[in-house]
């Protein structure tokens, strides 16, 4: 593993994790695990209600409960 | 009662009585607990720090108390041990780290006050995985986890201290958390009970934060009447933790008789078909119990549990991420190769993924409930995919296959922490092999439903202390 830059300093290049200074290929191991996982959130965001609201899990929780 | 040898059988519950009652005293009792845990810790690497002086003091502190009949906690002198990512007032907890809070906490987290408030003795902080980001017991800065079954296999993790000191008999419960799996993966691996309650039921303040949208303070006991015990103890509303749930704690220990019979159990078989089939044949082995219990079997199907599981990771990963971006830039090196590779992958998910597995969540709950549980009360599926690996198996260590390995180990228990829903695990019948479990996932804030399953369980298959196998 390659050693990553220590800066404290904000990321210039706008690519994700610059500041980590990774390898080519660990980078593109990385993109490609988060491709498949993008995949499934597009396929969601297509049937999901545009009110869809983070808050629904809480509320579908307490709603669901059976103590 | 012989001190050292008797006490390592007994349940929380009954040494509680038995301190109650004056049988033994909580000075013994913690001297003994602390013999075992350094016993534990030569073969299984269990213990980060032992708090022996402190211990034995707040132990006499206890018998006073208790001698006075001013003792009025559940737990009152009962010496327990806990997973080493909770605060204590003037003490650093680990996090399983070489890196970890700079300065002493001001302040007990807020399950550590509860179970101090019911009595208990804290006689040490416990191994866990590195940030508690890593699900087989490996700690690549600390040392890893053994399992006292077979010390050259894994505990599991992240509770990898709290499941194999319990199951080596040292503490009869402790304290742990759930992500993706860290409370059921080691008390499968260690033959041993948990319950990873319902999310919000337990307060996570002061506890080291992974991921908080999927974070689950829990527990990993011998007996599951501890597990009921101890849940009612710490769980309930806490203004520290503002999502913590506001609905009424139930009376868990007067619920552990409820009856079982007649319960509906659903069994997913494609699913479970993904395990290997020693693993399905344990599921029918404990299915098989449930049977004799008076549970009814059904079909189920958790649909889309692959999706589910993608969702669980675009949830999680960048909340890792954010929990740690100023000390993966400023000690980069100080991380163990493992959860920096995690981590370092985490920053690739696009913020508005991230944002879209959290709003599906509430949707994608409902659908599930709707489905599993339309005609049944609980459900069962396997916690490892596997029989028990060793450590060299699983000794991944950064390289970049982590994500698909550690993935495949916990494909039946991150998305459960998606769901956000309760789990018991139980340890399958053993039948002379290696330890195993299986998870019983019910409704929300089910859990006195799960527990009182989890009881009726152990009357056929008695919880057992780890037995040296190789």
């Amino acid at each position: 593993m390659a050693s990553p830059s220590t800066s404290t300093q904000p990321d210039a290049t706008g690519a994700p994790a610059s500041y980590l200074d990774l390898p080519a290929e660990r980078r593109a191991a990385y993109q490609s695990h988060t491709a498949l996982l993008c995949k499934t959130a597009a396929e969601i965001a297509r049937e999901l209600p545009l009110q869809a609201d983070e808050t629904d899990f809480a509320r579908v929780l307490t709603e669901e409960a059976r103590p | 009662m012989t001190v050292s040898g008797d006490l390592s059988k007994l349940s929380a519950v009954a040494l509680a009585a038995a301190l109650r009652e004056r049988k033994v005293s909580s000075e013994e009792a913690t001297a003994a607990t602390l013999e075992r845990l350094a016993a534990a810790h030569e073969l299984t690497h269990c213990v980060i720090a032992m708090e022996k002086e402190e211990a034995l003091a707040a132990a006499r502190t206890a018998d006073k108390a208790l001698a006075a009949g001013a003792a009025r906690g559940a737990l009152a002198g009962v010496p327990l041990a806990h997973k080493d990512m909770f605060d204590r007032a003037g003490k650093i907890a680990s996090w399983g780290a070489k890196i970890r809070a700079d300065k002493p906490a001001a302040a007990d987290a807020t399950v550590i006050a509860r179970l101090k408030d019911a009595g208990s003795v804290y006689a040490a902080a416990l191994h866990l995985t590195e940030f508690a980001f890593g699900p087989t017991g490996h700690n690549y800065v600390l040392g890893h986890a053994r399992n006292p079954w077979d010390p050259a296999r894994i505990t599991g993790g992240s509770s990898a201290g709290t499941a194999a000191a319990v199951a080596y008999g040292a503490i009869p419960a402790g304290l742990g958390s759930d992500t993706a799996g860290s409370l059921r993966v080691p008390a499968a691996c260690c033959g041993v009970a948990s319950i990873k309650p319902t999310w919000s039921r337990v307060s996570r303040a002061g506890g080291m934060p992974l991921a908080p949208c999927l974070d689950t303070v829990g527990f990993i006991a011998r007996h599951v009447e501890d597990l009921a015990l101890l849940l009612g103890t710490v769980a309930g509303a806490d203004p520290r933790d503002p999502a913590t749930s506001h609905l009424p704690v139930p009376d868990y220990m007067a619920r552990l008789d409820d009856p079982v019979r007649g319960l509906k159990i659903g069994v997913d078989a494609a699913l479970i078909g993904d395990a290997h089939p020693d693993v399905q044949k344990l599921v029918d082995a404990t299915l098989a119990v449930f049977a004799k219990i008076g549970l009814e079997r059904r079909a189920c199907t958790f649909a889309g549990w692959q999706t589910i599981d993608h969702l669980t990771q675009l949830a999680q990963l960048p909340e890792a991420a954010s929990e740690h971006y100023h000390y993966l830039r400023s000690r980069p090196g100080d991380y163990g190769p493992q959860v920096r590779a995690r981590l370092e992958a985490a920053h690739f998910v696009p913020g508005v993924d991230h944002l879209t597995a959290k709003r599906a969540r509430g949707t994608i709950l409902k659908r599930t409930l709707d489905s599993v549980f339309k005609d049944c009360d609980v459900a069962i599926l396997p916690v490892l995919p596997d029989p028990l690996p060793t450590i060299a198996e699983l000794d991944v260590a950064g390289s970049p296959s982590v994500a698909a390995l550690l993935g495949r180990f916990i494909r039946f228990t991150r998305a459960i922490n998606y769901l956000g829903l309760p789990t018991v695990v139980l340890p399958t019948p053993r039948s002379g092999g290696l330890p195993n479990g299986v998870q019983i996932i019910g409704r929300p804030f089910s859990e006195a439903r799960l527990l009182a399953i989890g009881k009726a369980y152990q009357r056929e298959v008695p919880p057992e202390i780890a037995q040296r196998l190789q």
